[in-house]
């Protein structure tokens, strides 16, 4: 059990400590395009608990991380919208035809036709929310805090630096090892950060 | 090589206004194909034409009929295409590059038309019963106060005035659009990418009138005390649908049978044709209702009796089918991307679509001479017999030109067109 959730936090992204309390290797690449040979490396190599951070979106990372389509939130958004569809289809049926019918110049209590643009606005928005609420969760978001911050330079993340990270909690992960690696892809700098908020260059 | 191109002898000006510029076009774009793939389709249009006529002999009314449908098909569709590639050029789309030039052989289709349409004039009496002159006699006991009320205008020789301006204007557009286009594959002018931008700004206004009014004097008018305005919104709805799919399907054509364009279209292009399938299939959904509904919530009966006849009988079946198979299964289908990416299934969608299209039209206009819906023999081998002829201007006008704008600016981008995952 304790496994499963691990597993399902690590698939949107939030990675747990190990044993030791490391989180993991944050390295730092000059620029997007060593960025993205890392990141195709360090997933050739067999790590799968790891991601980057740049001030903006780079074209092709996607396939280099091997993260594939995010077919997720296209379904989410899908039962959206039917259950928003649905929902407006209830809720009009409901309110004119069963708890307050009116008669209103002679139309019947309740018809499909006049009811379509309802249901139509409550499809868009219940997709709409389905998209919102599914991305956030596909992305592991709002998560106010990540051992990352820990980093003063991880503020560059933002601004001009590409960062790559490779969490402790893969299989492949071994320090000295995962280190050398990354030094060998070209990272500049390289650092070791851990629960207790301590750094090792 | 030659710098610049040339018009060609009179009849061929109907299907083809440019000589071949084939011998300009870079070995990739060029069309390698025989004559058969335009000859096909025109022989077995002639054929289908041919037998038709034999029910015109035994049945004239229904032979009218089913060829303005036809023939209603291939206009709007064409007009779609005007449409289309208006507006590509107005927002300088890039993606669309590549298969522009598909979209202009499309476009260049209304001098062929309107010959296609002359036999249509001689079934104005059995088609428009507002050409019927006893509705305008006060003493006679067809006088019709109402439709009297509208012969300002509608009345013959007007009309035929209407059709000659709105034939005028589409050609001349298309036209420019063609040749201009043409010219930029034989030699690359900075000039030519503003003067169909141009172009594109004063005739969207144009085609925006020209095709409501056209829908109104061709279609809406068959049933002449009826009337709807939005109409000419409805009329261009499935024309863009029926133009996206027609383009997507020749290109697929191209491709898998001609074994051409290969690597030039991609399916980044195939996934944006079908978003434009699919944003235009929710449009025609979107208008179709909206003239339902208004007047659905007015009940006014001489408003609501164009949708009472189409909701009985057996005329309400094809109301149905109109909603599932014209949109509900068209929308489900088309809104997953990998459905938009895959050739085979914008194929056969591309064919269903067109169909509906067809029958959407046939919707609009068989229920004033029959009193149940389904079908005649007739109405299937006019369409198919008119689309037969088309689809053979369309493959000849391929055949003799670089099947890219190969001069365009904006090629190379088209050619890298990638989609945002």
């Amino acid at each position: 059990m304790f496994t499963l959730i691990q597993d399902l936090k690590a698939q949107v992204g939030i990675f747990e400590s190990d044993a030791d309390q490391v989180h993991g290797l944050l390295a730092e690449f000059p620029d997007p395009g060593a960025l993205l040979h890392a990141a195709e490396a360090v997933r050739a190599e067999g790590y799968r608990h790891f991601d980057t951070h740049s001030p903006f979106p780079i074209h092709g990372m996607d396939e280099a991380m091997g993260l594939g389509n995010a077919v997720g939130v296209g379904v989410l958004t899908f039962f959206g919208g039917i259950t928003g569809c649905v929902v407006a289809y209830l809720l009009q049926w409901w309110t004119a035809a069963v708890d307050y019918p009116l008669n209103i110049s002679g139309k019947p209590f309740f018809a499909v036709e006049p009811s379509v643009p309802i249901m139509f606005e409550l499809t868009v928005l219940f997709a709409a929310f389905g998209a919102v609420a599914g991305m956030f969760a596909l992305n592991g978001l709002p998560r106010p805090y990540n051992p990352l911050f820990y980093s003063d330079r991880f503020r560059g993340a933002t601004d001009d630096r590409f960062f790559l990270h490779i969490a402790a909690s893969d299989d492949e992960f071994d320090v000295e090892d995962s280190a050398a690696m990354l030094q060998r892809l070209g990272a500049h700098h390289l650092e070791l950060v851990k629960d207790d908020g301590t750094v090792d260059a | 090589m030659p710098d610049s191109i040339n018009r060609s002898s009179l009849l061929k000006w109907l299907v083809d206004p440019v000589q071949s510029t084939s011998g300009v076009a870079k070995r990739a774009y060029r069309f390698v194909g025989d004559r058969r793939a335009w000859l096909v389709p025109m022989a077995l249009g002639v054929a289908l034409l041919a037998i038709s006529l034999l029910g015109l002999w035994e049945s004239p009314d229904d032979f009218f009929f089913a060829y303005l449908v036809g023939w209603s098909f291939l206009l709007t569709t064409a007009l779609g295409g005007l449409f289309f590639l208006v507006f590509n050029h107005l927002t300088r789309a890039h993606w669309s590059v590549v298969v522009n030039r598909i979209n202009e052989a499309l476009v260049w289709a209304f001098p062929l038309l309107l010959l296609l349409g002359l036999p249509l004039l001689f079934g104005m009496h059995d088609l428009y019963h507002w050409t019927h002159a006893g509705l305008y006699d006060p003493g006679s006991p067809q006088y019709d106060e109402i439709l009297a009320g509208k012969r300002a205008y509608l009345n013959t020789p007007f009309w035929l005035v209407r059709m000659g301006v709105y034939f005028a204007v589409w050609t001349f557009i298309s036209y420019r659009l063609y040749t201009l286009s043409l010219r930029q594959d034989v030699r690359a002018d900075p000039e030519i990418p503003a003067a169909l931008r141009s172009t594109s700004a004063w005739g969207l206004p144009l085609l925006a009138v020209t095709t409501a009014f056209a829908s109104y004097d061709i279609l809406m008018s068959t049933d002449p005390h009826w009337f709807s305005t939005i109409f000419g919104v409805y009329f261009f709805s499935g024309g863009a649908l029926g133009a996206v799919a027609t383009i997507t399907l020749v290109s697929l054509l191209l491709q898998r049978t001609g074994g051409l364009l290969q690597g030039v279209i991609t399916p980044e292009h195939y996934h944006d044709l079908g978003k434009y399938l699919f944003g235009f299939v929710i449009f025609w959904a979107y208008i179709a209702f909206s003239q339902y509904m208004l007047y659905w919530y007015g009940g006014i009966p001489e408003e609501t009796v164009w949708f009472q006849h189409r909701l009985q009988g057996g005329w309400a079946w094809h109301s149905a089918a109109l909603v599932v198979f014209h949109f509900l299964i068209p929308f489900l289908m088309l809104l997953p991307q990998a459905t938009k990416r895959a050739g085979t299934v914008m194929a056969v969608l591309s064919v269903w679509l067109l169909g509906m299209h067809w029958f959407d039209l046939h919707w609009v206009v068989l229920p004033v001479l029959r009193e149940s819906g389904g079908f005649h023999w007739l109405d299937f081998t006019c369409w198919l017999g008119l689309t037969g002829i088309f689809a053979g201007g369309l493959m000849y006008r391929l055949s003799r030109h670089p099947l890219v704008p190969q001069g365009h600016p904006s090629l190379h981008d088209s050619l890298q067109f990638e989609n945002m995952q």
